[in-house]
């Protein structure tokens, strides 16, 4: 007998995983972190609501959509996508292993990589989940400020969740290698996010190719506001690659960190603590 | 004393096995056939059972010698596992999910489509007596229960070989003799059983092969009567958890083999001379439920690390 087919092993891993990680703690705290962005949001829409002069930086008025697309890439993926990468990401198979049900899944007729596979796709169809309503919420309240219009903006919004998505894709196939292969996953995810990245990223050369970051910015079409410091800040991210590059080096990103983590899972023995 | 592996006819032959970890050795240059039908591997905890049941069933890779399990290499072999039941020894589950629906989703992983998947986990609840509870939440399970669903998803795919990991331990007297009575049933239906515990009687009531194992070598091998005697000079301490403690204690009391007795929280703990006739006691009481409800049984390794000692000295 032969086993399952990968695709179809890796499907019923999603299946089982998928209540499991949405119902889970972290899924808790992290949807507590998310609602972060919506009360900032909220705030927004009060002070704009209240001061007919609006939001304004620098001394002139920011359009609701530019202010939107600012908190997509300063607070969603700089930040909170990065954050939801590390948590889950690592944590893969280091839950299973941890609440020792991993012993189930692998003595399954089915490739061990399969396990990984299967939970990753749990792992972003559960960010998704989160990150969805709360990016609704900022984008609805937000754009109307300043004289936007929510129709005209609403085609970018579909934008941003397809780079959203390839953000959570990136971010958690990069920290699941991480978890795989390293003893402390969590701080060498943080340092890699919240350290490595943004120094890299305001140094000129090639050392920013090695960050996610870096291709994550060719997908960001806001226009961001100008003649501030934000927009300064903006001018020295925007030394990007081409939307295309940028996308092919995300697949290879995401295919080849998913591949090594496979091969990882396969070549490890899982000691339980007895 | 043993060890020939003998590949022509075991279900699980290991040829000079030896597993490290780090510095530690978990099995020592380990040779030995497994014949059909039921094997007890007995041993104290930390002989290094756990490690021989972690590399038969492919969880753990030896780091010297070789195992093969139905004729084949098990590790990286997934389509093994078709043929091959394991039912751990920790009690881990995914507890937001009915028992239907975890031993579903695990026989899902067989590649079996949805309703033959739910049929097969029915059947295999049924086996294990959870028919009534199939529905209702794993984390309200009691220790039985818990035991019972497990054995449940390591025999739903009808595999050839069952591997049990201390399957009774935790079990009240009721749950214990259906447990055996089932591990007996299905090596009548031709399925081989490899059964651990550290608790010689309860090996001794599913069979007499066993295999005797203490830091990480398989000290002997056969029948069980030969290591009785020694067993049998040392008293057995078994632990009560029960609604009337008390109540126990005096019908214990009353017992030329209760050798001693104490109390600890809501358990009574009884040294016997005896283990048979105390077990057949004990579950005569639990059935008949004069005295109340009996919640858990177990066994500390005690009696068994005293034999073994002797066993090495000797």
């Amino acid at each position: 007998m032969k086993p399952p087919p990968l695709v179809q092993s890796s499907v019923r891993i999603f299946d089982l995983s998928l209540g499991q990680m949405l119902w889970s703690r972290r899924s808790v705290f992290l949807g507590v972190l998310l609602g972060g962005p919506v009360l900032l949001a909220l705030a927004l829409r009060i002070v704009s609501t209240l001061y007919e002069a609006g939001f304004r930086i620098n001394g002139v008025r920011a359009a609701g959509a530019s202010i939107f697309g600012m908190m997509i890439w300063l607070l969603y993926l700089r930040f909170i996508v990065p954050i939801l990468g590390v948590f889950y990401g690592t944590a893969l198979i280091a839950d299973e292993v941890d609440d020792k049900t991993i012993t189930y899944l692998f003595t399954r007729p089915i490739p061990r990589r399969a396990v990984l596979f299967g939970k990753f796709l749990a792992y972003l169809a559960c960010t998704v989940l989160l990150v969805l309503p709360s990016v609704m919420l900022v984008f609805f309240l937000v754009v109307p400020t300043g004289g936007g219009s929510i129709g005209a903006a609403f085609p970018s919004l579909v934008g941003d969740f397809g780079m959203l998505i390839a953000g959570l894709a990136a971010y958690g196939a990069v920290f699941a290698f991480v978890g795989t292969r390293v003893k402390r996953p969590l701080i060498v995810g943080l340092v890699f996010s919240f350290g490595w990245e943004p120094t890299v990223l305001l140094l000129p050369g090639y050392l920013k190719r090695l960050t996610v970051a870096y291709y994550l910015q060719a997908l960001v079409k806001h226009e961001m506001p100008q003649d501030s410091a934000v927009s300064v800040l903006m001018q020295v991210f925007r030394e990007v690659p081409s939307v295309a590059a940028s996308l092919v080096c995300l697949a290879a990103i995401v295919a080849g960190t998913l591949w090594l983590s496979g091969r990882a899972v396969e070549n490890r023995e899982y000691v339980l603590e007895q | 004393m043993t060890n020939a592996a003998d590949p022509g006819t075991g279900i699980v032959v290991a040829d000079h096995l030896s597993k490290w970890y780090g510095q530690v050795i978990g099995l020592n240059d380990v040779s030995v056939s497994v014949p059909p039908g039921i094997t007890g591997l007995l041993g104290p905890n930390g002989a290094g059972k756990s490690t021989f049941m972690k590399v038969i069933t492919g969880q753990l890779k030896p780091s010297k010698g070789t195992i093969t399990v139905l004729g084949e290499p098990i590790w990286n072999n997934p389509s093994l596992y078709f043929r091959i039941g394991f039912c751990p020894e920790q009690d881990a589950f995914y507890d937001r999910m009915t028992g239907l629906e975890w031993v579903t989703a695990l026989v899902r992983l067989n590649g079996l489509s949805d309703g033959d998947a739910t049929e097969m986990a029915h059947r295999a609840l049924e086996a294990v007596e959870l028919t009534d509870a199939a529905n209702k939440k794993i984390g309200a399970y009691s220790k039985g229960m818990r035991q019972r669903v497990k054995m449940a998803q390591a025999l739903a795919h009808d595999p050839h070989l069952l591997i049990l990991d201390e399957p009774l331990s935790g079990m009240d007297p009721i749950a214990r003799r259906k447990t055996i009575r089932m591990v007996k049933d299905w090596a009548r239906a031709g399925k081989s059983i490899i059964v651990s515990s550290h608790i010689l009687h309860e090996i001794e009531s599913m069979t007499s092969n066993i295999l005797l194992i203490n830091q990480g070598r398989i000290l002997a091998e056969g029948n069980v009567h030969q290591i009785r005697d020694l067993i049998d000079e040392h008293p057995h301490t078994v632990y009560i958890r029960a609604e009337q403690t008390r109540g126990l204690a005096r019908a214990f009391l009353a017992q030329d083999d209760v050798l001693s007795l104490r109390f600890e929280d809501e358990a009574v703990v009884v040294q016997t001379g005896r283990p048979d006739a105390f077990y057949a006691r004990l579950t005569d009481l639990a059935a008949s439920g004069e005295l109340g409800a009996i919640h858990e049984v177990t066994s500390p390794d005690d009696n068994l690390q005293a034999v073994f000692k002797y066993l090495v000295k000797s």
